[in-house]
């Protein structure tokens, strides 16, 4: 069930949108990532949908970002005296 | 500092060295030393992920700290060449496992099938009339990002984080997690989409996404 068929929504399209996933994660062979690239080259909409998707992973890095506590730092290194390795 | 070989012009054969178990023939200063230059950068990055696992600062320091101490009882083990950062997150993840494993009593929850259909982008076009912009996207802010992907299952959350925040590759966050490949790309495809449901949830209680409602 696609929602978002658009009504000159082609095959290519469809395919794309199956493999965007993939493609952004670079998880796709070579081939067909050039294959996908030259369809988001000639298909606005679906550059759109390619450059929203990016733009939530964008969102979730953006919100992820925090500092370790200046004292963690710290207790870690002291910490590290104690072990013994080998 | 000990009777240390130079490990650098050791390294006549290369293929060996990166293939040899790291710095077993390393003194302590000097695996100490190795270990501050080499783990401590990621210290930061670390302490985010088990923010993300544990949802609790004081039990992330917990974990981070207990993590590193692990990593560097068996900093002899890396292998030299390898990725460092997806050894450390193997590292955090199998602690984390063991530390909180009594707190995880509770069955593995997961996701409703019905997620598999939504699609954020599908929806709010649905019902705004037009494609979303990108620009509702910097709406959001950190807090209600790290609320949303607080309230994902664990594994989930896990795979979209591992993936999205430290990029790290399927193949990858399977080693990490201990899991197939396959389950990495399902946890990953739906965690996304109900990660995006959840914000969309967001938008439409800030009455950002207004339209025709009707469907």
């Amino acid at each position: 069930m696609e929602t978002g068929d658009r009504p000159q929504c082609s095959d290519e399209c469809r395919e794309a949108l199956r493999r965007l996933g993939a493609l952004l994660d670079g998880e796709l062979g070579e081939v067909t990532q050039a294959k996908l690239e030259h369809h988001l080259a000639d298909c606005e909409p679906c550059t759109e949908r390619r450059d929203f998707e990016e733009g939530f992973r964008e969102l979730v890095r953006r919100g992820c970002t925090d500092e370790a506590p200046p004292d963690l730092r710290a207790r870690i290194l002291s910490q590290l005296d104690e072990i013994v390795t080998g | 500092m000990s009777e240390m070989p130079n490990t650098s012009a050791a390294g006549a054969d290369p293929e060996a060295a990166a293939a040899s178990p790291v710095r077993r023939e390393l003194g302590d200063a000097e695996r100490r030393a190795r270990f501050e230059a080499e783990v401590l950068p990621h210290l930061d990055r670390l302490y985010s992920a088990a923010l993300r696992y544990t949802h609790d600062a004081t039990d992330a320091e917990d974990l981070v700290q207990e993590s590193v101490a692990k990593a560097y009882r068996s900093f002899h083990q890396y292998r030299e060449g390898t990725n460092l950062k997806a050894w450390l997150y193997r590292v955090l993840h199998t602690t984390y496992i063991s530390m909180y494993r009594k707190a995880q009593r509770r069955p593995q929850e997961s996701l409703q099938d019905e997620i598999d259909d939504y699609s954020f982008y599908d929806e709010v076009s649905r019902v705004t009339g037009t494609s979303p912009e990108r620009e509702v996207l910097d709406s959001f802010t950190a807090d209600e990002v790290k609320e949303a992907l607080a309230a994902l299952p664990d594994t989930f959350r896990q795979a979209v984080y591992l993936a999205d925040v430290e990029g790290f590759s399927y193949r990858e966050i399977a080693e990490i997690m201990d899991t197939p490949v396959g389950t990495v790309m399902s946890r990953l495809h739906r965690g996304r989409k109900s990660l995006q449901q959840a914000l969309h949830t967001y938008a439409s209680e800030r009455g950002l996404l207004t339209g025709p409602r009707e469907a």
